[in-house]
């Protein structure tokens, strides 16, 4: 039997750190964030004005379809952008520094060191003439002042916390499985012990078997490390067996957010509810999934009001005119819709 | 009761490794890498039939072998669609008993029940065969020609088989295609080229480029795997749909469970290029026997974080087809191996009418 949630509006004690918690340190705080591209037709507006913030410990799902800038966003926490992106606005405080204020080595001193990344089809990523173990002690080297004696004794450490042979740090990644490739880059990303790790869609390219295997291990490293992370994934499942809290992104903007609990039983935008329902539940009835009609609209001239409205089943007029702002729906649960109620 | 269109009766398909000169002299034996190894099934007129299986595990070159895209080594593919004429038929038989691959008594008969050996017809008559049997591709961002107009893309089947008698018949049939596979009004589309749509109408472009030749039977091999979830079932009601208005069967292959559950009549579990399990789908999905099938079901990750259901997660990966283990061939990633799985293959045993699997377990070993 699937254990059911307390109710909507009574949280638990849990429930209720989880949303508001302050004992904890914020570790990751976006404001507004916007992102946008210089292109040929013009200025393309991948991010336009996301919030959230994220604690120790703690791990956020970013779900949405392809294109809606779930990996725009990442890459501007990392400063990774490509060159004709650019931050046009709100701010990115990690750990007390403004990110936008951070360059050169200051910057590189951040990235791997408190902040790693897993990219897409990251397994493929790896050097194809350089032993696996060394492409691991390679950042610790240039991070930390370690003998690399030392180095490679917690390559070793990483392999054997992230299920490989030790014995294999001299392989060369063709030796090497799918599964097991995307296990050293998740070595890689832990190699200098980070405290935020954003995976970007960590098993889109694997089996299910391996995908089980891979999130189990996410999950268990993130308890053991207290590891934050920020799962980026178009797979509500994959989300919502790995992430405390869920960030539901169209075109741009966040347009619902709260714990993944909460989102899953009391889902308050009509996109949420299609993307929900769009997920064939092999527990459940079978019957085939719902799906939503329509393409997302073009991020160079976004429409003027909301941006589902397009595909939105209970569109009204308003929503043509009006940009609906995120409200805060329940204690710690937003959305942006013109006809969700605000609390009190 | 329908018909069975296509019977495929213990198919295999063996790639040979290549030997090095040093090993061919110490003639050490030939080694196979067995990717389909004894596959049979069957599927009725208008069915949907689903394999499952996770990848290396040959499930896709048994839907091109099917279709002779790669060649079968062993096994008999048998096809009884509408719309074959006779000649074909006799030729097929003719050569099937010239090849010894059928008794001349069976040739006769599958003239008889109008129906044909598919490994026996030559390449040319295969390819008019093929335009009963199509494919739809995986990933609709590389199976397109970027570089040809819609219309060029869908278009091309009728060019390669001469058909359509001027360029305005041709038109004719490739709009009627494009609107077939929902890309209405298909003036709008034809003249795009593949960059220019989004991935859910690129694979309706795959689509309307197998539906072009009016097929009877589609292999469809992962055709939503790549698409994003909101656009996927999108994709199967259309599927479903050209099965209700044009009677198409299909082959449908997925590593996905979840949609093979959805959408699938009948559910073939694949393992190191063999079906373990087989039967309706609603029964081997609530009722699973193969411990295999049990632990692909408890890893689909369920759209709901308040569900937390036990997961059976196999250790090791995908094995390796050249060197496949004697016995059961799951049985060094099963969890309740015992000493008979190491030391014979089971045979497939049905524990309801339509349903069998191949597994000790089942046979009653190992319970006292």
């Amino acid at each position: 039997m699937p254990q059911v949630s307390p109710g909507s509006g009574v949280a638990d004690e849990r429930q209720r750190k989880l949303l508001r918690g302050n004992e904890g340190m914020t570790l990751l705080e976006v404001n507004d964030l916007k992102t946008y591209f210089k292109t040929q037709e013009g200025t393309l507006k991948a991010v336009d004005g996301i919030s959230f913030d994220l604690e120790k410990g703690q791990a956020m799902g970013l779900a949405g379809e392809s294109g809606c800038g779930k990996t725009t966003a990442a890459l501007s926490i990392m400063k990774l952008l490509p060159a004709n992106g650019y931050i046009a606005g709100g701010n990115i405080n990690f750990m007390g520094q403004e990110m936008s204020k951070v360059t050169g080595d200051r910057l590189r001193a951040i990235r791997w060191r408190d902040i790693s990344i897993i990219f897409q089809g990251a397994m493929n990523a790896l050097n194809p003439v350089k032993r696996v173990g060394d492409q691991i002690v390679e950042p610790i080297l240039l991070h930390e002042n370690v003998e690399e004696e030392v180095a490679l004794r917690r390559v070793k450490e990483l392999f054997e916390l992230v299920g490989i042979n030790p014995n294999r740090i001299r392989e060369y990644p063709h030796e090497l499985s799918g599964g097991m490739r995307q296990r050293v880059m998740i070595a890689m990303a832990l190699a200098c012990r980070p405290k935020l790790v954003i995976c970007d869609e960590p098993t889109t390219a694997l089996d299910v078997m391996i995908q089980a295997q891979i999130l189990t291990l996410l999950k268990n490293l993130q308890s053991e490390l207290e590891l934050a992370m920020i799962i980026i994934s178009h797979d509500l499942s994959v989300l919502a067996e790995t992430c405390e809290l869920l960030a539901i992104m169209y075109a741009g903007k966040i347009v619902e957010r709260s714990s993944a609990v909460e989102v899953f039983s009391n889902p308050q935008h009509p996109y949420t509810k299609g993307l929900i329902a769009a997920f064939p539940n092999i527990k459940g009835d079978r019957k085939m999934p719902a799906s939503i009609a329509g393409n997302p609209p073009d991020l160079i001239k976004p429409p003027p009001g909301c941006r589902f409205a397009e595909r939105c089943y209970m569109v009204q007029d308003v929503c043509n005119k009006e940009e609906p702002p995120l409200v805060e729906v329940l204690p710690g649960h937003f959305a942006a819709c013109h006809f969700v109620k605000a609390k009190g | 009761m329908a018909k069975d269109l296509l019977t495929v009766d213990n198919l295999q398909v063996w790639f040979p490794v290549r030997r090095g000169f040093v090993e061919s002299l110490t003639s050490r034996e030939q080694r196979y890498v067995k990717a389909v190894d004894g596959v049979s099934f069957n599927i009725k007129e208008r069915e949907i039939f689903c394999l499952v299986g996770e990848s290396g595990c040959g499930k896709t070159t048994t839907g091109k072998a099917i279709l002779r895209l790669v060649e079968p080594t062993g096994g008999v593919v048998r096809y009884s669609g509408p719309g074959l004429d006779d000649a074909m038929m006799k030729e097929a038989a003719d050569r099937a008993v010239a090849k010894k691959l059928l008794s001349k008594k069976d040739a006769e008969g599958l003239v008889k029940e109008k129906s044909l050996d598919v490994r026996s017809l030559p390449k040319d008559k295969m390819k008019l065969l093929r335009q009963k049997m199509q494919i739809i591709f995986q990933d609709p961002y590389e199976s397109l020609n970027p570089k040809q107009s819609i219309y060029d893309i869908v278009a091309e089947p009728l060019v390669v088989n001469s058909l359509g008698a001027n360029e305005a018949e041709r038109e004719q049939r490739v709009a009627k295609a494009i609107d077939d596979a929902g890309l209405r009004p298909p003036k709008h589309f034809m003249w795009r080229y593949p960059h220019e749509v989004s991935g859910g109408q690129r694979q309706r472009v795959g689509i309307a480029g197998a539906l072009v030749l009016e097929p009877n039977f589609l292999v469809a091999d992962e055709p939503v795997s790549m698409l994003d979830v909101s656009i996927r079932s999108e994709i199967l009601k259309l599927m479903l749909d050209l099965r209700d208005k044009k009677g198409l069967t299909y082959l449908f292959i997925t590593h996905d469970l979840s949609v093979a559950y959805v959408f699938s009549d009948r559910i073939g579990i694949m393992y190191l290029g063999k079906i373990v399990e087989l039967g309706p789908t609603e029964e081997v999905i609530k009722n699973p026997k193969h411990p295999y099938t049990k632990a692909l079901i408890s890893v689909v990750p369920k759209p709901d974080p308040r569900m937390k259901t036990e997961k059976i997660i196999l250790k090791g990966e995908r094995p390796d087809p050249s060197n496949i283990p004697p016995g059961c061939r799951f049985h060094p990633r099963c969890p309740f191996a015992m000493d008979k799985c190491r030391q014979a293959e089971p045979e497939p045993m049905y524990v309801s009418q339509e349903h069998w699997v191949s597994c000790w377990l089942e046979m009653g070993e190992g319970k006292s």
